[in-house]
């Protein structure tokens, strides 16, 4: 008897919030699937359509572009602020002077507030005033800077560059902690069996900061997803200047 | 002890079941009542007063901010001293919460009798829905019929019959600086041939003719708007915003030829898609681009010394056998269809639209009045331009996003956008808002 009533007891604690969980999380989410199967305008009773609104979806082509343009996100997102941030943290775990200097200052970006990170970026990219294109043009290289903001093929890029600039960083301060939590001993070791530091990087370093890679990797794939709030501002951005 | 937890167990879970019950009936309430009954005042306690003696009307508007609230609620009481058999309980809402709201009012079984809304699509909706009164024998009674010029009345009217009471509006037009108009010695253009002419004119000069922002596109949509009414009249513009006529129509592809050779020619603001309508604002304030297709609220952006120096000129008439439309956003009112005071209802809405209070709105609000009996003499100059420019209409289109439904709309600007960045790419892009149409409009 009871045995069983200290089997039941967890069970009876964890109704309320299995209970909770179900009513507002899970209940939802199937009913908005039904709601998807639906044509429904909020008020009169849903309507059962079948899979007719995702076949629409598919036949959307803003549908394609969007996917496509989160997948160059996705992919220039988790690549290259990896290998930049690993790059700097390899430089900056050494004792040269200045170093703590230098990772304040690439760390920084992290610091701002995302929306303030998209108005610096978007005044930058202003097409006549902005800091880059009156800098090409003061430089004579071009005699009208593009619009960084406006043209269809590279706004996408425009943006993903203030997302990497915000995420190199990152990257390296968690490479930085990793590198310190390798025992030096192992690279003197190999360096004693005749390593180059190029051997080294790749057979001893980069395995051990395999745990990182993956933190890293893993953020990087989340944060891709909060996409949306960068490209926002950064286009509203120059809005501000009206203010 | 476990005695004890299992006690705890079952009063957490009670306590729960209890929080859950105080909810249901809640939710159930609120979807009756719809969430923005904290922002309707009112008066409980006049209404059971003179329940037995006044006949109650039911009055709801959207004229949340300071002024036109005031206006509104003076109006109101205007109206109840000159009918004291009438009591109107007059609710105001925030003007995107009764967005939200009046679709709820209007399935209610005893809706609001006389309600504020937009003109155009979004009337239309309701129209075609059964849910909008025909009020023609008030416009009849009222001598709205002579008294409103014929671009309002089009307006009202679907099928023969008026439904709805246009009351305040704005003018789109183009806007120019005087000043470089009179460097270059150009003159307005009437034509599109003196358009372009002038748009030459001006960019040889080293202006930019056209200033325009497309950050959120809609300033685009009011060029399609313009050049389909004048390339193919104000009658197809609205059918084909109503989804009666598709977009691979030859027609329609015609628009987007006007349209390619202002682009082609390079005289809309170079990157306008960087900028929105404001921001594009900078250089005509500057005086760098001289022309921008705008509402009136323009002129509420100039500074001082540079407002004597815009004037504005009607969309140059491309076809001259066409009728003439200009987009004019128009506010007014409209009775529930199954209003449950429809006499007391009519009897407001003619006061409404009476010169009397369509002065008052003016000289309180600045606002422009429908009804060609108010004395034109209290306007500005500008005012009174604007004006006659709606007299001159054959029909008052309300703009691309207002006079079709929300999602068409969405791709349609969408196209614009596609267009301007690639005009070679138009034949596809009318294709692709051709499905469109047809899975919004006719379900398919």
């Amino acid at each position: 008897m009871a045995s069983i009533r200290r089997n039941i007891v967890p069970y009876l604690f964890l109704i309320i919030p299995v209970l909770i969980y179900l009513v507002w999380v899970i209940g939802p989410m199937f009913y908005t699937f039904y709601l998807s199967l639906t044509n429904w305008d909020g008020l009169t009773t849903p309507s059962f359509i079948g899979f007719r609104n995702y076949e629409r979806l598919f036949r959307d082509k803003v549908f394609f572009i969007s996917l496509v343009n989160n997948l160059k996100w996705l992919i220039s997102f988790i690549t290259i602020p990896v290998v930049l941030g690993l790059g700097l943290a390899m430089a900056l775990n050494k004792a040269i002077p200045g170093e703590k200097i230098f990772k304040m200052n690439f760390y920084m970006p992290m610091v701002l507030a995302m929306v303030v990170s998209g108005i610096i970026w978007g005044w930058m990219y202003h097409p006549k005033g902005g800091l880059i294109n009156t800098a090409l043009v003061a430089s004579g290289l071009v005699e009208k800077g593009p619009g960084w903001l406006s043209d269809r093929d590279i706004v996408l890029w425009s943006i993903i560059i203030v997302a990497i600039w915000r995420q190199v960083g990152y990257v390296m301060v968690l490479y930085l902690a990793g590198l310190k939590s390798i025992n030096p001993q192992l690279l003197e070791a190999a360096t004693v069996d005749g390593a180059n530091s190029w051997q080294s990087f790749w057979r001893i370093l980069l395995p051990l900061l395999t745990p990182v890679t993956i933190i890293v990797l893993v953020i990087s794939v989340i944060d891709s997803l909060r996409a949306f709030d960068l490209s926002t501002i950064t286009r509203w951005a120059t809005e501000l200047l009206l203010l | 002890m476990n005695q004890k937890t299992f006690r705890i167990a079952i009063g957490l879970l009670l306590i729960l079941a209890m929080a859950l019950g105080a909810c249901t009936p809640e939710t159930i309430t609120v979807v009756e009542t719809v969430e923005v009954e904290k922002e309707v005042e009112v008066p409980v306690e006049k209404e059971v007063e003179v329940l037995v003696a006044k006949d109650v009307l039911i009055y709801n508007s959207m004229h949340g901010d300071p002024d036109p609230r005031a206006a509104d609620e003076e109006i109101v009481k205007m109206f109840m001293e000159a009918n004291p058999d009438i009591e109107v309980v007059h609710s105001i809402v925030a003007h995107e919460d009764f967005k939200q709201a009046i679709r709820a009012y209007l399935t209610a079984s005893t809706p609001p009798d006389v309600m504020t809304w937009f003109a155009g699509n979004r009337a239309r909706f309701f129209i075609d829905n059964g849910q909008i009164m025909d009020i023609s024998d008030v416009w009849e009674s009222e001598g709205w019929n002579e008294s409103y010029p014929k671009g309002f009345q089009a307006l009202s009217t679907v099928d023969g019959k008026q439904y709805f009471l246009p009351t305040s509006w704005y003018w789109w037009a183009v806007y120019y600086r005087v000043s470089i108009f009179e460097e270059l010695g150009l003159e307005p253009p009437e034509t599109w041939e003196e358009f372009l002419a002038v748009n030459e004119t001006l960019k040889e000069n080293g202006y930019t003719p056209l200033a325009i922002g497309t950050k959120y596109r809609w300033t685009a949509a009011a060029w399609f708007d313009y050049l389909n009414m004048r390339i193919n009249g104000p009658e197809f513009h609205i059918n084909l915003m109503l989804g009666k006529e598709s977009y691979d129509d030859p027609r329609v592809a015609k628009v987007f030829e006007y349209w390619r050779v202002l682009l082609d020619n390079g005289y809309f603001l170079e990157d306008a898609a960087a900028y929105s309508w404001s921001e594009a604002l900078e250089p005509f304030i500057a005086g760098e681009a001289a022309m921008y297709l705008m509402g009136d609220f323009i002129r509420d952006s100039l500074p001082d010394e540079i407002e004597s120096d815009v004037d504005f000129f009607r969309f140059p008439i491309i076809d001259p056998s066409m009728p003439i439309g200009e987009d004019a956003p128009t506010d007014g009112y409209f009775i529930a269809a199954n209003a449950t005071n429809v006499e007391a209802a009519k009897k407001f809405l003619a006061y409404l639209g009476s010169v009397e209070v369509q002065t008052y709105n003016a000289e309180k609000l600045g606002r422009l009045p429908t009804n060609s009996g108010v004395d034109r003499s209290m306007f500005t100059e500008t005012q009174q331009k604007g004006m006659a420019l709606i007299d001159g209409a054959d029909f008052v289109a309300q703009f691309y996003d207002r006079d079709t439904t929300p999602e068409m709309a969405d791709e349609g600007m969408n196209a614009f956008m596609a267009f301007w960045d690639d005009p070679d790419s138009i034949d596809v892009l009318l294709a692709d808002l051709e499905l469109a149409r047809k899975e919004i409009f006719e379900g398919e």
